[in-house]
């Protein structure tokens, strides 16, 4: 049995809507660990999307523990959550996210310098291996708005990778995708996940990716609807 | 650490570039903003540079002394109150200088007295009727038809305007007798007299014809007495223009230029001069202009102020020059000169040098001429009326206040001159005093034994009635015909002993270095209480004129605040606006582990660095601007105020580092207040929105 990275304990979250509570997540209990390969499926308001929250530390519960890496995400002050994220958990946004205003090799080296404590050439290095690995290393001086939406989402996931997160969190990372590109990227997810042992945690409800996942969680209503490993 | 700046130097100018217009407009704010203060701050320093120069090279020097129970404040170019001023006294500024002279880097002390004093001018007619009794004398008859006529345009005017002091007068019966004896002066068989009976025509003349004339003109002169030898070396900004300074030790007056140009000089050579002005500074024409249209109109119906000045010879000689001049066959000076006065565009410049080259130096160019020996008349401290004769040596300018009406209403005379005026009598008065009350057997009574005095105790003293009779015959009869004509001149010269100890009201305190002056001003203060003065720096010193440039100072700073606070609104809403914008950005930074420090930081960085760009910019370009206002000179257009306030035709501005200092530190220091509201918005940005929003 590898180490959790996530668990989740008895995980509730309430938001406030106007006057009214709604309840997001009721009761959810589960764990992640190192290597897996997971995803989270369910249709909108299910609460997919306050559980991504919690387990990438952007929101804490309203009751229950989320632990990522041991820490109780819910007594961590937002500074101490900043920092969780930045070492612990590497994003991939839907809409790719790069800062538009940096070059390619800029972008994916924004983490490092934000962590600190790497030599520019340490840095260097490590960048132009994952821009290698992601098949980008010929537009490594070109702006985001250059690149195809395949080539952003693979400059994307390079930068996720960066600073060797525990876990890679990616949040509909094919929607903007069109299908053939989208596979492509799922493939490349799938090879890391399988070479360089790296955490994967979906959110989404694109057939492919939960097709390929080795966990699917699936959710409906707050709650885990069905929590089952996938044999392939 | 470094690479994190770097890296957030680097996202701040792309951004920068990326949202051009948003940093066009704010970087143009902060451009303007620094240009404005940087050039506006280097105007100031450099008027308030070259007025202070006047200012204490004309009059003040950089400390003022004087009696510190004084119960006015020292406005030596004028103040607010109309009256006079009760500055106290200095006694003895003999001890005052000594004292303040010890102190180290007081270079000058220069003793100082403003009084006010009254000079009448001439009368015009009794001066005709001068001209009539030399030509009759003489047998000259065209000079006396001449001076006929001059006196007959009087009368003519006298009669207008009695006319409409007939009209509110009480007393009819004076007014009819009046007109009158005008009409009779303005007949032909009056003037038949001249031949029969010329004495009986001047009497009458003199007796009911000069009494209608209006009397000269009064003219209040505000007189500084000094130490004029020192005064012309202590003040290097003092300049004779015409005559002469006063020599040393000898008694006079130095008549302001400005005063002498636009007070005392004749009406139509001042309205030629103002028109010259308004054609050649203020660039108007007669052609165009219809206010100067009038002035030249106007001029031409004042002729007579030329006609009724001129002596019969040069009359003549003028006619025949006019007709030439004109090509006119018209033989009445009057029509020859109003007609010479109807100028155009054309012929002003040349018209303008004929006249002061062929009329001025035949008439009384000024009511009080260089060379004159003027009555001064003034109430002194006790409120008699005291009447002292100097004789005008010259007129003197301040070089940098030439144009400034207020700075130059001030005319400059000899201390015992000032010291009569003012009351104090001289220790030759003393005396004379003395002989005069010997030689009239005043003594001094005490109140005891007044009554014993008064009405006699004893039986040695002679009878009251005969004693006041011995006492008013001998008055009369050995001292009173000296002073039937009023004051004699005195035209001894005084040594430097006499002139300078004595009474002064105040005193102008010269350094060596006008940078130590706070400090010397701190030793003055030092000295104060044992000398009975007070000291004040030249600002306050200066009166009005020192008001004008706090006056100034405040009006820039008010404007400056003003565009600041308008600028602080624009580059915030434009900030606001900007993290709008950028949501997104920030969202996703906040997630992939950017601190909020980090966000407020780039925030602030990006405005940061704006700010030193376009102010660096805009810096640049108030020294560049100032820089070239230095090489060409700063016209003062329009309004003399703006010759005052640059202390000359024109201003060479000056920087230092301290305007760009200035101007930069508070252009920064404005942008980054004016940024830290959005900046605290986006560093309150959510992580969440970075992620698909799909809550």
């Amino acid at each position: 049995m590898t180490t959790p990275i996530i668990s989740l304990e008895n995980v509730t979250k309430n938001y406030a809507l106007g006057s009214t509570v709604v309840t997001a997540v009721s009761g959810v209990s589960f764990v992640i660990r190192e290597g897996e390969f997971t995803a989270i499926a369910g249709p909108s308001g299910s609460g997919k999307t306050a559980l991504r929250n919690l387990i990438g530390c952007i929101d804490t519960a309203s009751e229950g523990v989320v632990s990522v890496r041991g820490h109780n995400t819910a007594a961590l002050s937002d500074r101490r959550l900043t920092r969780l994220r930045l070492d612990t958990i590497g994003f991939i946004f839907q809409n790719f996210n790069l800062i538009n205003v940096l070059t390619v090799v800029q972008n994916v080296e924004f983490p490092l310098l934000l962590a600190g404590g790497l030599s520019s050439s340490e840095r260097q290095e490590r960048v132009n291996t994952l821009l290698a690995k992601v098949g980008l290393a010929q537009f490594a001086k070109h702006r985001p708005n250059e690149l195809s939406g395949g080539q952003r989402q693979r400059v994307a996931i390079a930068r996720a990778l960066v600073t060797r997160p525990k876990l890679v969190l990616a949040d509909e990372p094919t929607a903007n995708l069109d299908s053939a590109t989208g596979t492509q990227i799922i493939d490349l997810m799938h090879e890391l996940n399988r070479n360089e042992k790296t955490t994967f945690l979906f959110s989404t409800h694109d057939h492919r990716i939960m097709d390929r996942a080795e966990r699917l969680i699936q959710v409906a209503d707050g709650r885990i609807a069905s929590d089952e490993q996938v044999q392939r | 650490m470094i690479a994190q700046l770097r890296l957030l130097l680097l996202v701040a100018f792309r951004s920068l570039w990326a949202h051009r217009v948003k940093s066009g407009i704010v970087g143009s704010i902060l451009f303007f903003g620094t240009l404005l203060l940087v050039a506006g701050t280097s105007l100031l320093d450099s008027v308030s540079a070259s007025m202070e120069r006047s200012i204490t090279g004309s009059l003040t020097g950089q400390i003022q002394v004087y009696d510190k129970n004084a119960r006015d404040d020292l406005a030596l170019f004028g103040g607010m109150s109309m009256g006079s001023t009760d500055l106290g006294e200095m006694p003895e500024f003999a001890k005052v200088e000594k004292e303040l002279t010890a102190i180290e880097g007081v270079k000058a002390v220069v003793p100082m007295g403003v009084v006010n004093a009254m000079v009448m001018s001439g009368n015009e007619l009794d001066l005709m009727l001068d001209r009539l009794r030399t030509a009759h004398r003489s047998g000259d008859r065209e000079g006396l038809a001449q001076t006929k006529a001059q006196i007959l345009g009087v009368a003519a005017n006298i009669k207008e305007e009695l006319g409409y002091r007939q009209a509110i007068t009480s007393d009819k019966a004076k007014a009819a007798e009046e007109a009158a004896a005008l009409e009779d002066v303005l007949s032909e068989a009056f003037w038949a007299r001249l031949d029969t009976d010329p004495d009986g025509l001047l009497a009458f003349l003199d007796t009911r014809l000069a009494p209608l004339a209006t009397d000269g003109r009064m003219y209040y002169l505000r007189l500084a007495g000094t130490d004029l030898g020192q005064f012309m070396e202590v003040f290097d900004r003092a300049r004779i223009v015409e005559g002469t300074a006063i020599p040393q030790g000898k008694r006079g007056v130095l008549i302001s230029h400005r005063t002498y140009e636009k007070l005392l000089k004749n009406k139509v050579a001042r309205e030629f001069d103002a028109i010259k002005k308004a054609r050649d500074e203020e660039g108007r024409l007669i052609a165009t202009d219809n206010l100067l249209a009038d002035q030249v109109a106007r001029n031409a119906r004042q002729y007579q102020r030329l006609l009724f000045q001129l002596d019969p010879g040069p009359a003549r000689e003028l006619t025949t020059r006019l007709q030439r001049y004109l090509g006119s066959q018209e033989a009445d000076l009057g029509k020859l000169l109003q007609s010479f006065l109807a100028l155009d565009d054309q012929s002003f410049d040349e018209r303008y040098d004929w006249f002061y080259k062929e009329i001025g130096p035949h008439i009384r160019l000024h009511d009080l001429t260089v060379g004159d020996v003027i009555t001064l008349r003034g109430f002194t401290q006790s409120g008699y009326l005291k009447s002292v004769n100097v004789r005008v040596y010259g007129t003197y300018e301040f070089t940098g206040l030439e144009k400034a009406d207020i700075g130059t209403a001030i005319n400059l005379t000899d201390l015992v001159t000032f010291r009569e005026l003012y009351g104090k009598m001289t220790d030759a008065q003393r005396a004379e005093l003395a002989d005069i009350r010997t030689s009239v057997g005043v003594k001094e009574v005490s109140r005891e034994s007044a009554e014993d005095a008064l009405f006699g105790g004893g039986a040695a003293e002679a009878p009251v009635t005969e004693a006041v009779a011995t006492g008013f015959d001998e008055f009369a009869g050995v001292e009173i015909a000296r002073y039937a004509d009023g004051p004699v001149l005195d035209e001894r010269t005084y040594n430097a002993e006499e002139m300078r100890s004595g009474l002064a009201l105040n005193a102008a305190v010269v350094l060596d270095d006008p940078t130590t002056m706070p400090a010397v001003k701190t030793l003055i203060e030092g000295q104060a209480d044992k000398l009975g003065i007070q000291a004040v720096d030249w600002v306050s010193a200066a009166g009005m004129l020192g008001q004008l440039m706090v006056v100034v100072r405040i009006v820039l700073y008010v404007a400056v605040s003003i565009i600041f606070l308008v600028a602080l609104v624009i580059i915030n809403n434009t900030m606001v606006m900007a993290t709008m914008d950028r949501i997104g950005e920030i969202g996703t930074m906040r997630a992939i582990g950017a601190q909020r420090s980090f966000v407020m930081g780039m925030f602030l960085l990006e405005t940061l660095a704006l700010g030193i760009v376009a102010g660096g910019a805009g810096a640049a370009a108030g020294v560049g601007l100032i820089e070239y206002l230095n090489r060409v000179g700063l016209p003062a257009t329009g309004a003399d105020i703006m010759v005052l306030i640059f202390s000359g035709p024109r201003l060479y501005p000056t920087w230092g580092l301290s305007n760009v200092g200035l101007g930069l530190g508070i252009i920064v220091l404005v942008s980054l207040i004016a940024t830290f509201y959005p900046a605290l918005l986006a560093a309150r940005v959510s992580p969440r929105v970075a992620l698909s929003g799909k809550e």
